[in-house]
């Protein structure tokens, strides 16, 4: 692969994306002259991009990356964080779903049309869904059905249903099919039920035997007969929205539930915290922020409303609903909710590994929040105390570290139902052993509480 | 003449498809499509039915579903 080009930007001979001195440029080959050529003059992109549904551009005057290939180069306006659908709630799904339709309703009245349908060319930026694939539109061809179809059913529409009708946490599919839930396969998890929804029935389940039954079928002879007319394959679309529209998940208790109100804080506590975190951040001033075990992003929101970046991570796909509904209702744009299990986080996954990032790879952030965090991964996961210190400072450049001791009703919760290893765990050896990678700039009791707060600078060069 | 459209559009559309929509996937719009139309058809003169007794003319539901511009 030509140096510079990204890894996960090779299906589509359109164009790909290249990185050169840390700018992120996307050349648009010869071959897709006329298309870019109708969305730039048809007005579709002015549309879109003012709508903020699509993702920005702007024609740069630079040496193409693969020059024989090449019509132009543009230079896309950066997502401050790449986000991947398995990481996303039901809602943020279910909006990026959504904002594709819209947009290819937008590109038909245009005479273009999306040639795919993928969740990957849908990013958060400004806390809504932006398509940043600016080589995603083709011009439309009367009579032909949409070319993105069966994309997008399996993209959005099955591991939707199966969210919201069988298991929210079967967005987890997605990890392990990287294009899309297979119809057959969420046809048969779905309850029966959903037979009876027309949506559900024909663009899952019907389309499910479809595809069995046509396999590897030539539809060459069928193509010349489609005469699919644009107001019925508007139809479809709108009959796909009212589908997605129609699936609802109500996040129910969160794992953490009443957290607040159970922790071992009172309120001054609280408060003491709040304090603490805000001016810390006020102190390193982060570019990005990454809140380890967020909850519903009380404390992340001290930094996003802030005006810096900040990305709420939590495993329970509940708290990250609450906080994305959140997000919208306060159109806090600075701050993105994601579901991430840290004891477990996103592989790198696809062709050669290299199509979506891991979560390690995303980083580091710049100052990194683990509040109240780091006793389950200790003692819950067994995590020894010197791989936390080296996992922490490979994430982020500063850290903010919340100790809970033993005493806390928090801990003795976890160790209720085992055996208490965890000799180590303890405030001494804690500073001991994150000492060498870090320097401890501050360790502060929370109020009237037993609980410890760190402020932490990584070390350079340690090995 | 079915068979000229064919070949005018397999000719001009294959050009950048490189996604793969799917045999499937691409007949059951058709059908799919062919149902909408019905259902708007047999709604639309339901409708006059109705006018004909003197019933208000259904609403259009798609005029409020149109976001866009």
């Amino acid at each position: 692969m030509t140096k510079g080009k990204l890894p996960a930007s090779f299906r589509d001979p359109s164009g790909f994306l290249f990185t050169r001195e840390g700018v992120l440029y996307r050349q648009v080959n010869r071959e897709y002259t006329d298309e870019y050529g109708m969305l730039m003059r048809s007005g579709l992109y002015e549309k879109l991009v003012k709508a903020r549904l699509l993702v920005a551009h702007e024609e740069v005057e630079v040496q193409p990356l693969e020059p024989l290939l090449a019509f132009k180069v543009i230079r896309p306006e950066r997502a401050p964080f790449i986000s991947y659908p398995y990481e996303w709630s039901f809602s943020q799904l279910k909006d990026a779903a959504l904002t594709t339709l819209r947009i290819q309703k937008r590109a038909l009245k245009a005479g273009m049309s999306l040639k795919d349908a993928s969740a990957y060319n849908i990013q958060f930026v400004d806390g809504k869904p932006l398509l940043i694939d600016t080589l995603s539109f083709e011009t439309y061809q009367e009579g032909l059905p949409w070319v993105a179809y069966r994309q997008f059913c399996q993209h959005f529409l099955a591991p939707l249903a199966l969210m919201a009708h069988t298991d929210v946490r079967l967005s987890q599919l997605l990890r392990v099919y990287i294009d899309g839930v297979p119809l057959d396969l969420a046809s048969r998890l779905l309850p029966v039920r959903t037979r009876l929804d027309f949506g559900l029935l024909t663009h899952l389940h019907i389309h499910a035997s479809a595809q069995k039954r046509y396999a590897g079928e030539a539809i060459q002879a069928q193509k010349s007969r489609a005469g699919m007319s644009k107001g019925a394959l508007l139809s479809l679309i709108e009959n796909l929205e009212a589908t997605v529209k129609k699936l609802t998940w109500k996040p129910g208790g969160t794992e953490w539930g009443d957290y607040y109100d159970i922790t071992n804080y009172s309120e001054a506590a609280f408060a003491h915290k709040k304090e603490l975190i805000t001016s810390w951040v006020a102190h390193v001033k982060p570019r990005l922020v990454w809140d380890l075990g967020a909850n519903t992003g009380v404390f992340s929101r001290i930094a996003s409303d802030a005006g810096y970046q900040t990305v709420a991570f939590d495993i329970d796909p509940s708290a990250v609903e609450k906080n994305y509904l959140q997000v919208q209702a306060e159109k806090s744009g600075k701050l993105l909710p994601l579901v991430l299990d840290l004891t477990n986080p996103s592989p790198a996954l696809g062709w050669d590994n290299k199509e979506r990032d891991s979560f390690g790879q995303r980083g580091p952030a710049d100052m990194v929040f683990a509040l109240a965090l780091i006793h389950h991964l200790a003692i819950s996961n067994n995590v020894p105390l010197p791989e936390l210190a080296r996992f922490f400072h490979e994430t982020g450049k500063w850290l903010v570290l919340e100790f809970v001791p033993k005493s806390d009703s928090q801990v003795q919760k976890l160790l209720a139902s085992r055996e208490d290893i965890f000799p180590n765990y303890c405030r001494q050896v804690i500073e001991q052993v994150f000492s060498p990678r870090f320097i401890i700039h501050q360790a502060v009791q929370v109020g009237d509480s037993e609980r410890i707060l760190y402020l932490m600078e990584a070390r350079k060069n340690v090995v | 003449m079915f068979f000229l459209t064919g070949v005018l559009l397999s000719g001009v559309s294959d050009k950048l498809a490189y996604l793969d929509p799917g045999s499937g996937s691409f007949l059951l719009q058709l059908l799919i499509a062919a149902l909408l139309g019905a259902g708007i058809a047999l709604r639309a003169s339901w409708g006059k039915i109705k006018g004909l007794f003197g019933g208000k003319p259904a609403k259009d539901e798609d005029a409020d579903e149109d976001d866009d511009d």
